[in-house]
């Protein structure tokens, strides 16, 4: 099958294709690649017209909100301020009305004057320069062709950029590592500058040509980098570095930063002073030709260069790294390494880096080193757990707030106001937010708005006057809040359901809290619930599990938002089935405290809501950590490992909706010891978590859990959370077993 | 009144921002939505991944 092409959302225009240094280790003069020679000075009118031209039509045809221009070299500012200015322009007419345009050039910093700098404001063109450390590194390679150092010219440059007049074009400092430079001296004169980000590159280098490693170490530029890292890191992380943010994002789960690092699809093309069409720059440190695509801008689209197999291959993720790349615990990381770093002779791109041991030795440094802090608290503690949760439900109603942009009408406008009242009273909004079904109520509200379905903008406002209500009552605040109410019911989240009959199915209903209870005026009568805890004529209470030392939840059969398992729940429960059920449950708890005390307090402290559903087993849905779905039909001795099961997965869920445990989730598949076939890093993880937990209950089940823990440790996809998991179930599979 | 709740919000108050003042644009908050409601922006716009400049 054919894969869509990937658009290019970065492009690289060389302006001019010669320099005014001749640094020793440039991959565009000093390299295999040759075809400088044969290239035009200065990019021709023809070229920077069609380049915008297919830039616009690309953008277009791919909808992207936003494309980058890299202007590059040779040296990009050889080519003058008049070419400069056209291609500026010329670009930013093209983007115009299209997608926004972020302009950017790379500079050696030499010719760069407020002559530039003022064509690079009118046109928001930010500036990055080339510098490798202090004066003895940067003379290392960095010189003019007579042997002239360049430093003090590229330091009254960085100097020109940072001062305020030009300090919001600044983008930083590329820096090229050389193992032969002290690195905290290369590390200290880059920072003293100031630069508002920096970036190391490994120098270009392949199985052919391989990297000076003075002292024979195959970690040479790994341990290099990473004293770099420490200093940095001790001196507070003050200006970001591409590298180790790239580092430090995949290990929690996030993108590759840098086309250098990570699986993520490049998606940058090269045009070259003459209007050719050349895969990425690097590769011309490879051989004489190889980022060659045989396209131009005069006669191809942009999407024709995305469908070339140079580039593709450079898109297929972890399809397109070497065999023992894909097997290797820190890929998701390092990528495979730069793909020109991957060549040599024969055998082309399909080999590891040889970078690869600096790679490897660098992920891992950085991940011993950082570990500790970066794992998620949560992971660990049930009480931020519950926080983030918690915050998590906050961020959706502020969401939706932001969503509905005015369009709830005077009733959202209001409600929303009074929530801003009871959010400042304790207790009384978080005990209503916590709530797990508020949680799919928000999310079924942003789903409805983003599928524009038909009244999804004015629905929400019922729901928002109800939880506000509710809140008031629970906290006792003096406060009039009128509800919106349909098919002659009022509920209200957490505390009941008033039934006000066929006579009036809907209408706008005033809640007011009286002593413990509340009032409610609604269709001209008014109705008095002295304690909402009780059953009353009209009144239908959400009813409490606190009995025989089982812990007082809600048991809600009343919230229309609890159909949200994949089971069917049922509908309000019978006095008797309720107190059945409610007898049942206790007896279960009972049973859980006995056989796995630690788990049945964890579970009592962070579960608020049961409900009854269909089915024999435990259900849980989008609702955070608080809920449940359980069983009517289960006897108590079914009941208990049920409910343990129903919280392993619970909370399990409830991690993953705040911190990443794994990523690339399907990327690979693991034996798992339950299945004939292998599976998904994220369905072995749960089995593993929900069997570790069940051991009281299910010892076979325990064994397998041992097995596929021992997998998981050798698992690409698990972050610096998902290790502190696993760490986390060793010690509690650990924890019954003698004899380990 | 006061319902009798299970859960403790001791670790939710500290520092809290109020409702009507959270940012859910900023970069933070638009992750931590987009673990529950998947946006399908992976990448951020003006991210630049081209090894040889910023």
């Amino acid at each position: 099958m054919t894969r869509p092409v990937v658009p290019f959302r970065e492009i690289v225009l060389k302006v001019h294709s010669r320099c005014d240094l001749a640094c020793d280790h440039c991959y565009i003069y000093e390299h295999a690649d040759q075809s400088w020679r044969t290239r035009p000075k200065a990019i021709s009118d023809e070229a920077i017209f069609w380049t915008a031209l297919r830039l616009a039509e690309h953008a277009k045809k791919h909808a992207l909100p936003s494309v980058s221009v890299i202007l590059h070299g040779g040296e990009p500012l050889l080519a003058g301020p008049a070419r400069l200015r056209r291609v500026c322009d010329e670009l930013t007419k093209a983007l115009d009305g299209v997608a926004a345009l972020d302009l950017r050039v790379h500079t050696n910093g030499l010719q760069l004057s407020p002559r530039y700098l003022e064509l690079f404001d009118e046109f928001g063109v930010r500036v990055g320069i080339s510098l490798d450390g202090d004066r003895t590194a940067n003379d290392r390679h960095r010189r003019f062709a007579d042997g002239r150092s360049s430093h003090p010219l590229v330091l009254k440059a960085v100097e020109l950029l940072g001062t305020d007049r030009w300090r919001h074009l600044n983008l930083g400092l590329l820096c090229t590592v050389d193992v032969a430079n002290d690195p905290v001296a290369v590390h200290d004169a880059l920072m003293e500058l100031d630069p508002p980000r920096v970036d190391f590159l490994l120098p270009h280098a392949t199985w052919d040509e391989p990297p000076p490693r003075p002292d024979g170490s195959p970690t040479a530029y790994a341990d290099w980098l990473l004293t770099v890292f420490d200093r940095w890191d001790r001196q507070g992380r003050r200006v970001p570095v591409r590298l180790f943010a790239s580092v430090l994002s995949t290990l929690s789960g996030g993108p590759g930063l840098t086309e250098s690092l990570g699986l993520t699809p490049t998606d940058l093309v090269v045009v070259e002073t003459d209007g050719t069409l050349e895969q990425a720059d690097s590769l011309k440190t490879a051989y004489d030709g190889a980022a060659a695509t045989g396209f131009d801008v005069f006669a191809h689209t942009f999407d024709e260069v995305a469908a070339h197999p140079g580039v593709r291959a450079r898109q297929l993720g972890l399809g397109g790294v070497a065999r023992a790349c894909r097997e290797c615990p820190v890929v998701r990381s390092c990528g495979g390494g730069l793909y020109s770093h991957r060549y040599r002779s024969g055998s082309g791109f399909e080999n590891t880096s040889v970078y690869c041991t600096d790679l490897e030795a660098l992920v891992r440094g950085i991940e011993h080193r950082t570990a500790a802090r970066s794992v998620p608290a949560a992971v660990a503690d049930d009480g931020e757990l519950r926080a983030e949760q918690h915050e998590l439900t906050r961020l959706l109603l502020a969401d939706l707030h932001r969503e509905l942009d005015g369009r709830g009408g005077d009733a959202w406008a209001h409600a929303w106001e009074l929530v801003g009242t009871v959010d400042r009273h304790p207790g009384g909004l978080d005990g209503v937010l916590t709530h797990p079904y508020t949680r799919g109520w928000l999310l079924g509200s942003l789903d409805a708005l983003r599928e524009g379905r038909s009244g999804a903008a004015t629905l929400p406002a019922g729901r928002l006057a109800a939880s506000v209500a509710a809140a008031a009552v629970r906290c006792g605040l003096d406060l009039a809040v009128p509800v919106l109410y349909e098919g002659g019911t009022l509920l209200l989240p957490t505390l009941g359901e008033l039934r006000l009959g066929e006579a009036a199915p809907r209408g706008t209903a005033e809640v007011r809290p009286v002593e413990k209870g509340l009032l409610v005026r609604a269709a001209g009568c008014e109705t008095r619930i002295p304690l909402p805890g009780q059953p009353g004529a009209r009144w239908r209470p959400v009813r409490r599990l606190a009995r025989d030392g089982a812990p007082g939840l809600a048991i809600d059969d009343l919230d229309p938002y609890r159909d949200c398992f994949d089971v069917p729940v049922t509908p309000r429960l019978g006095q008797d089935e309720a107190a059945g059920w409610a007898s049942r449950l206790a007896r279960a708890w009972g049973l859980l405290r006995a056989r796995a005390p630690e788990q049945a307090a964890a579970a009592a402290a962070s579960l608020t809501t049961l409900t009854p559903v269909a089915g024999q087993r435990p259900a849980v849905g989008r609702h955070g950590i608080g809920a449940l779905g359980l069983p009517l039909r289960a006897g108590a001795g079914e009941l208990a490992p049920l409910l343990l099961r129903g919280w392993r997965r619970a909370r399990l869920r409830a991690l993953l909706e705040v911190t990443d445990l794994y990523a690339d989730d399907g990327r690979w598949t693991h034996p798992a010891p339950w299945r004939q076939e292998p599976v998904a890093v994220s369905e072995l993880l749960a089995g593993a978590y929900e069997r570790t937990g069940l051991r009281a209950f299910d010892p076979d089940g325990a064994e397998a859990a041992l097995r596929a823990l021992d997998t998981l440790g050798r698992a690409a996809e698990l972050t610096v959370g998902g290790k502190a998991l696993l760490a986390l179930l060793w010690e509690e599979a650990d924890r019954d077993r003698p004899g380990r | 009144m006061t319902p009798q709740t299970s859960v403790t919000f001791a670790s939710v108050k500290r520092g809290r921002v109020p409702l009507a003042e959270l940012d859910v644009r900023d970069a933070e908050a638009a992750r931590k939505l987009d673990r529950v409601r998947p946006s399908g922006i992976d990448r951020p716009a003006r991210m630049s991944t081209f090894n040889s400049a910023l």
